[in-house]
């Protein structure tokens, strides 16, 4: 019995509320957090938390928007009510992984003009225009001492010039400026990649463990870059961590963040605990022979982690380099992973922090089963299995899915054979518990 | 040197809102993109330059995805800071969460702080909302919010489509005495006002008239229609009194829940409401309900605000079309 301390959990994750309490032996907080009719979410605390030491669990899965404010809400709640220190415990982070920054299908991202010209781009504004992708590059702006005005005649010069080629390359037919088809940007193919069309196939963003292919394209349709910008993606980590600092929240505990620089979004204690020593385990007690498995990273983001156990248990270590640009043969995907490594004939555990579409990890097994592993294991942190994952790890080379419950995984488990579930409550429990009498978190890891 | 134009950027809540305003200011709505990945988490992309532009970012509030569209909003207006907008400014015609502003038992959560405070740590510079439930939910904010309201929209309305000269004007419950007293004021008209006992949220009970509506239009005006369980009640309690007709008037028709349908039983003649709030088919189900467009007044106030001219205009004058 630990005294002193509330332990509100929030809609997300009750299951994890209960195992948590009654480890620490104290009843979870009395309260009502369901919604309005409207949709706003509506809150009520019954107990007292005057003096107290909060503790709000709420994990990131689910209606992540909907449980984010809601935890928003919990924590200003204990806070106008007095408490003495509010903690928030995202098991998982929501928004932790930042999204990449978009590729053009020309290659990396943009640095400079393409050769060709957006004809009807021209306009007799008074300022210079903005020299990029798209737009030609002003003449005076190169050389610093142009005249403006015969700058912009060599660029009408130009300008009528690519019309004419572009008349000629596709027949008389004028090629439309704005192709939200595939068919459409492959007729004007002829006269180079001209950066409207192609970002338009482009994927407009590529996260990690995100590539449905269907999704991009209906998004294609919709969304489509000005010419000459290269697009803003909203990286929501940083307000994320503000919005809950601004809420009220005096300390974090988590696990398993996507990127440990996380931790530096914060103004506050940020507790990152690792779901390492619960992989380890796993693999100590439940893999036979993993002396001689071989612990493999399905990408260059998770080396680390990967390594890490690899270095603790003293096995072989292998990475699967992922390509993430897209190439132009749609169909032989798997030709964009790269195995490096040995891992024929051998027992092979994928490592990773997060699933979610489950893509990576199933093409990694494909990939693995490909060059001779005799059995695939994927140890996760998160399972957040989105969308189709669970039909898709199903169908794939993985033998088995090991993940923690830091999101529920009742219906997931209900749906998929091959997965298995390590309890996660004892760790947090266990942060609290010293994190509520001042001891130390990292002797949690240590062995 | 670049000029520093509007940018009107929308989040999905309300498209239709953000067109209107958009084609009334004579601007393109600027290109942007949000959509929630398959795990739903949202993700906003900006296809246009907003470096040094004077951002308006318009975010009504659909309901049922109330925290999906305010999570919209603020990775939306994070998003322009970090792309160096000049100035970002959230216009929210619908304040969400409006209706949480006080503690009024122990623990409640005060949501509308909370939420102006999200706001402006996501970078927002200024606000421009309509007809807030409580007008102090300004003062939760520590950048410039400008309060429009829908009244003088309300007058043309009334004045347009009803005999003025047999309406009075009557509020449905305390807080909206002061709203209903004003357009009882210009319209120089008499007023009435139902006293209510509220037993739980969305729901009501007992309800006293108090004020002459006899033989008389009466008009029901409130800033808000939920479940429309107070409008429903209070049309009863004045048709009860012996008036001819009554006809409601609100500014946020968010109609949740069974709205429609109660809408549809009730004895209301009319109900008007402004289209802050998406209504989606609601009009084509309900045949009592109208709407009143508010976008020329959204407009005429960002225009102000860009080119620094006084805004307290528009709080006595509706545009016109």
């Amino acid at each position: 019995m630990v005294r002193n301390i509330v332990v509100l959990g929030g809609n997300s994750h009750p299951q994890l509320v209960d195992t948590i309490s009654n480890i620490l032996g104290v009843p979870p907080c009395n309260r009502i957090l369901s919604k309005f009719s409207v949709g706003e979410s509506r809150l009520e605390i019954k107990d007292s938390v005057r003096g107290k030491d909060v503790y709000i669990i709420q994990s990131g899965g689910g209606k992540v928007n909907d449980n984010f404010v809601d935890l928003c809400i919990m924590i200003s709640a204990c806070k106008t009510g007095s408490a003495k220190r509010v903690t928030a415990v995202l098991p998982l982070f929501p928004y932790s992984r930042q999204p990449d920054l978009p590729y053009n299908k020309v290659g990396a991202p943009l640095s400079k003009a393409p050769t060709d010209v957006n004809r009807g781009d021209f306009t007799f504004e008074s300022r210079p225009p903005t020299p990029g992708p798209g737009q030609p590059q002003s003449q005076s702006l190169t050389n610093g001492n142009g005249n403006g005005m015969e700058g912009l005649q060599k660029k009408l010069g130009k300008a009528s010039l690519e019309q004419q080629n572009g008349t000629t390359y596709t027949n008389g037919i004028t090629p439309p400026r704005r192709s939200d088809t595939l068919d459409s940007s492959s007729s004007v193919t002829g006269r180079g990649r001209g950066s409207s069309s192609s970002s338009a196939s482009a994927p407009p963003f590529t996260t990690h463990d995100y590539e449905n292919p269907t999704m991009l394209k209906e998004a294609g349709k919709i969304f489509q870059a000005k010419p000459g910008y290269k697009q803003w993606v909203a990286q929501a980590g940083t307000l994320v961590a503000d919005l809950l600092t601004c809420a009220g929240a005096d300390h974090i505990i988590t696990m398993d963040l996507h990127d440990p620089q996380y931790q530096g979004f914060f103004d506050i204690p940020v507790d990152n605990l690792y779901g390492k020593a619960l992989l380890k385990r796993y693999i100590q007690t439940k893999i036979p022979d993993f002396k001689d498995a071989v612990i493999v990273s399905p990408d260059a983001g998770g080396a680390k982690r990967a390594t890490a156990i690899a270095d603790d248990l003293n096995v072989d270590f292998a990475l699967i380099h992922k390509e993430r640009r897209p190439t132009r043969i749609t169909d032989r995907q798997n030709a964009t992973m790269m195995l490096v490594g040995e891992v024929a004939g051998k027992v092979t555990i994928l490592v990773d922090d997060l699933a979610d579409t489950s893509n990576t990890i199933t093409r990694a097994a494909k990939l693995l089963k490909k060059e001779g592993a005799t059995k695939v294991y994927a140890l996760l942190t998160h399972g957040v299995f989105s969308g189709d994952a669970i039909a898709r790890i199903n169908a794939s080379a993985l033998d088995k899915v090991v993940v923690t419950n830091s999101v529920p995984q009742d219906e997931h488990k209900r749906l998929c054979p091959k997965l298995e579930v390590l309890e996660v409550g004892t760790v947090f429990a266990e942060a609290i518990r010293r994190v509520h009498h001042g001891e130390s978190i990292s002797a949690l890891f240590w062995e | 040197m670049a000029t520093n134009s509007i940018k009107l950027l929308t989040g999905n809540s309300h498209p239709q809102l953000a067109k209107l305003v958009a084609d009334r200011l004579g601007i393109e709505l600027a290109k942007t993109m949000s959509l929630n990945y398959s795990n739903q988490e949202t993700s906003v992309t900006i296809g246009e330059s907003v470096r040094d532009e004077d951002v308006f970012i318009l975010q009504s509030t659909a309901p049922g995805d109330i925290n999906d569209g305010l999570m919209e909003l603020l990775i939306m207006i994070n998003a322009c800071k970090t792309a160096s907008a000049r100035r970002i400014t959230a216009v929210i015609p619908n304040f969400p969460y409006a209706r949480q502003d006080k503690k009024d038992k122990s623990r409640a959560p005060i949501s509308a702080k909370l939420i102006a405070n999200m706001l402006q740590t996501a970078g927002c510079n200024h606000v421009i909302t309509m007809d807030l439930h409580a007008s102090q939910i300004q003062g939760f904010f520590n950048v410039p919010v400008d309060n429009l309201y829908a009244e003088p929209s309300t007058l043309r309305w009334i004045r347009e489509n009803l005999e003025v000269k047999d309406c009075v004007v009557v509020s449905p419950d305390a807080g909206g005495a002061k709203r209903a007293t004003s357009i009882a004021d210009r319209l120089d008209l008499g007023f009435a006002l139902i006293h209510k006992e509220r037993a739980r949220p969305n729901e009501v009970s007992r309800m006293v008239l108090v004020g002459d509506v006899e033989n008389k239009i009466a008009i029901l005006v409130d800033d808000m229609a939920d479940t429309c369980g107070t409008l429903v009640k209070a049309a009863e309690t004045v048709m009860a009194h012996k008036a001819r007709e009554v006809v409601a008037i609100v500014t946020h028709g968010i109609l949740s829940g069974n709205a429609i349908e109660t809408l549809n039983k009730s004895k209301l003649s009319r109900v008007v409401v402004t289209n802050t709030v998406p209504l989606l088919d609601k009009q084509e189900r309900c045949e009592v309900l109208k709407v009143m467009d508010i976008s020329p007044t959204l407009a005429e106030a960002i225009r102000r605000t860009h080119n620094g001219e006084s805004v307290s205009f528009l709080f006595t004058h509706a545009p016109t079309d």
